[in-house]
């Protein structure tokens, strides 16, 4: 009796197994990968409740081609070489059928170029180099958000018309705040050519673990510049406001733009210790569009988690979207389909219409700056006025990206 | 030249916080004889705890006094299950230990306060701004300049001048001695690990109002407090002071004057007194 029980039981198992089995086979697999701890884990964090909001929606309404979506997430740690492994894992071990994700730029950089051996479409969602969708563009590699160039683009279309003649800046001290400077320089000379801008040994460029900016602070001050541009993020760009409203920073004649300084995750933090009247850019605000979509997302969000969307949960759930139309324009999972089917799709995610470029995989979207205002039904600062700059009028011609897929094909 | 004294207030006020943390790891050192990895943890503990009572109580006075002294109990849990059992061990199980401990820390932290920025307010007293060579400044940062030396005078007294603290140094000097005189060192160790611990969470949280808290705060601090310790010389007490006002100043001026080049600094710091005097300025040669 108890040998037909057990026996009884081991057959239920295998049927258990295989029926898993079964189950796991007919799902279609996203494989995040964000910094889910260290001193941006607060970003890692956001991008997840996006991306799970997005694969409950769509799972609630019959999935992708009918099936269920999974997602699997992977904590990059901001290195590279984790990141690397933790992309392998989604392709090799988990089997994912697309890769979303990627904060630094640093680690994106380091990343995309051996997507092209692991034949798995990403979706970059944050990290902004410029180069991931120029020098080392691939035909796997896709970016949804706003990158560094049209950003910067924006900024410099904005510190144009402020007037300011004499630039510096403050920015971490990695590729990508050497990347904003270069870029703002590039693009706001071209739009006035009287602008200049201060030596390398004059400018800021802060360590990532900076906690103390009080004597970069007092530099800045003492350069007596006309405008500041900064791109500090996360801890930094918190422990930056703060300790300069201290120091009377913002009390200056000069011009102060950061360019991504409207990140709720920061603007939470700081509440009421923002100043009023800064220039803040941003990948997605979200008062910034008034369609249907985008209420609905922020709707959604702000019952789901009792926070306003940040750019980066924005971005990922945007990107399970872009995959989902992808796979229905294509009708199927098929990894080079979707790369065929992402190539130049259009599509409406809750910042607005935007189409992935054939000729560099970025996404033609839309720049949100504008200024720092308090309204007593947000706990936080939000943006008044707010400035939108087109999607193309900010993004560079492909031509000018350096990117060259065709060789790819 | 204002900025000259702005300059070495900013470096003055970074300075004091470094010597908080360094005088407690040099401390835990020269008695203990063990290097504490986890001492960066428990400044970020220490300031964690210190918004945790502030959100209880709406006091940051209260935040500094309570929110060290449960990090203290923390600690001293701590030394006497888990440290106690490696004094006479291989250096590098010390070292996997606290190390294993630090690990555990920030990973407890981050379950229970979430990996999310938090910020805390300076008291109302020290939030003001005073005007110096004709720029703001803040009240809050001259206070850090001030408390420093207060709580190392008050140390410092203590090693010299009680009997506790006498015997605290005795047993840094030759514990087996110190235990047939009859000095109860086990004792003796865990005080001197709760005011190590202390010390750190003191740090944190005074550090709080400047910086936003998460769970990797202390990581830029405590690779400068080690910085000054081996300057200093290992266990020296003096030696921490002179090596933290070294490396704040040093800081701020290269800021200023450097540039790219005044990330090395510390380093090269380091280097230079290692090859001149390789126990540290205030250690004599053994």
């Amino acid at each position: 009796m108890k040998k037909r029980a057990l026996s009884i039981m081991i057959a239920l198992a295998f049927v258990l197994v295989s029926f898993v089995g079964v189950h796991a086979a007919s799902t279609v697999k996203i494989g995040f990968t964000y910094i889910m701890s260290g001193p941006f884990s607060a970003y890692g964090q956001f991008a997840r409740q996006g991306a799970e909001m997005a694969i409950e929606e769509i799972n609630a309404a019959g999935g992708i081609n009918g099936q269920q979506v999974e997602g699997f997430f992977e904590d990059s740690t901001g290195k590279a070489d984790v990141a690397l492994r933790a992309i392998r894992k989604h392709v090799y071990q988990n089997k994912v059928d697309i890769l979303i994700g990627l904060d630094s730029s640093g680690v994106a950089k380091t990343v995309v170029p051996s997507i092209e051996q692991m034949k798995t479409p990403l979706i970059i969602t944050h990290a902004a180099t410029p180069d991931v969708t120029g020098s080392v563009c691939n035909k796997y590699t896709f970016r949804i958000s706003l990158n560094l160039a049209q950003n910067v683009k924006a900024a410099s279309l904005l510190a144009n018309e402020t007037g300011a003649k004499k630039w510096t800046t403050v920015g971490p001290d990695y590729s990508f705040g050497h990347q904003s400077w270069e870029y703002f320089e590039k693009y706001l000379k071209q739009l006035n050519p009287q602008a200049t801008f201060l030596p390398k040994d004059q400018v800021v460029f802060s360590p990532f673990k900076t906690t103390d900016f009080s004597s970069y602070i007092t530099k800045v001050m003492n350069s007596k510049p006309d405008g500041v541009f900064i791109s500090l993020w996360g801890g930094n760009l918190i422990d930056f406001v703060r300790q300069a409203s201290s120091m009377g920073f913002f009390k200056q004649k000069y011009e102060v733009l950061f360019s991504l300084g409207a990140a709720t995750e920061v603007l939470t933090a700081l509440g009421d210790k923002m100043p009023e009247g800064l220039w803040v850019g941003t990948r997605y605000w979200f008062l910034a569009n008034n369609s249907a979509l985008n209420k609905k997302f922020v709707a959604a969000y702000f019952k789901k988690y009792g926070a306003y969307p940040s750019y980066n949960a924005h971005g990922a759930y945007s990107a399970v979207y872009a995959y989902k139309a992808a796979a229905e324009k294509a009708g199927s999972t098929d990894k080079m389909a979707i790369v065929n089917a992402l190539e130049g799709l259009t599509i409406e995610i809750p910042t607005g219409v935007i189409t992935f470029r054939k000729g560099d995989h970025q996404a033609v979207t839309d720049a949100h700056w504008g200024k720092t205002a308090a309204d007593p039904n947000y706990p936080l600062r939000i943006l008044k006025p707010i400035k939108i700059f087109k999607g193309k009028n900010v993004t560079p011609a492909i031509s000018e990206t350096g990117c060259s897929l065709g060789a790819a094909m | 030249m204002d900025f000259l004294l702005l300059n070495i207030l900013n470096g003055l006020s970074w300075g004091m916080l470094l010597f908080l943390i360094a005088v407690g790891l040099t401390t835990v050192f020269g008695v203990l004889g063990v290097l504490n990895f986890a001492h960066g943890s428990l400044f970020m503990l220490g300031a964690y705890l210190c918004m945790q009572v502030m959100q209880y109580f709406d006091s940051f006075w209260l935040g500094l006094l309570l929110g060290p002294l449960c990090a203290v109990i923390i600690g001293v849990l701590v030394e006497k299950y888990l440290l106690k059992r490696v004094y006479n061990r291989d250096v590098s199980f010390q070292l996997l230990l606290t190390f294993a401990i630090l690990l555990i820390l920030d990973d407890g932290v981050r379950m229970i306060w979430g990996s999310g920025y938090h910020v805390v307010d300076p008291p109302e007293l020290l939030a003001g701004i005073m005007t110096i060579a004709g720029q703001d400044y803040p009240v809050y940062r001259l206070f850090l300049i001030v408390i420093g030396p207060v709580i190392g005078g008050i140390l410092w007294s203590f090693f010299h001048f009680t009997k506790w603290g006498k015997i605290i140094r005795a047993a840094s000097f030759d514990n087996i001695m110190a235990e047939g005189v009859g000095i109860n060192v086990p004792l003796i160790y865990t005080l001197v690990f709760a005011l190590g611990t202390w010390l750190a969470a003191l740090g944190g949280a005074l550090a709080a109002p400047q910086q936003s808290l998460v769970p990797s705060m202390g990581e830029k601090i405590i690779i400068e407090s080690f910085i000054v310790v081996v300057i200093g010389g290992m266990g020296s007490f003096p030696g921490a002071f002179v090596g933290a006002l070294l490396l704040g100043l040093l800081g701020s001026f290269g800021t200023m004057f450097a540039g790219q080049l005044q990330m090395a600094i510390p380093y090269l710091l380091l280097a230079a007194v290692l090859l001149i005097k390789p126990n540290g300025l205030f250690k004599k040669g053994v």
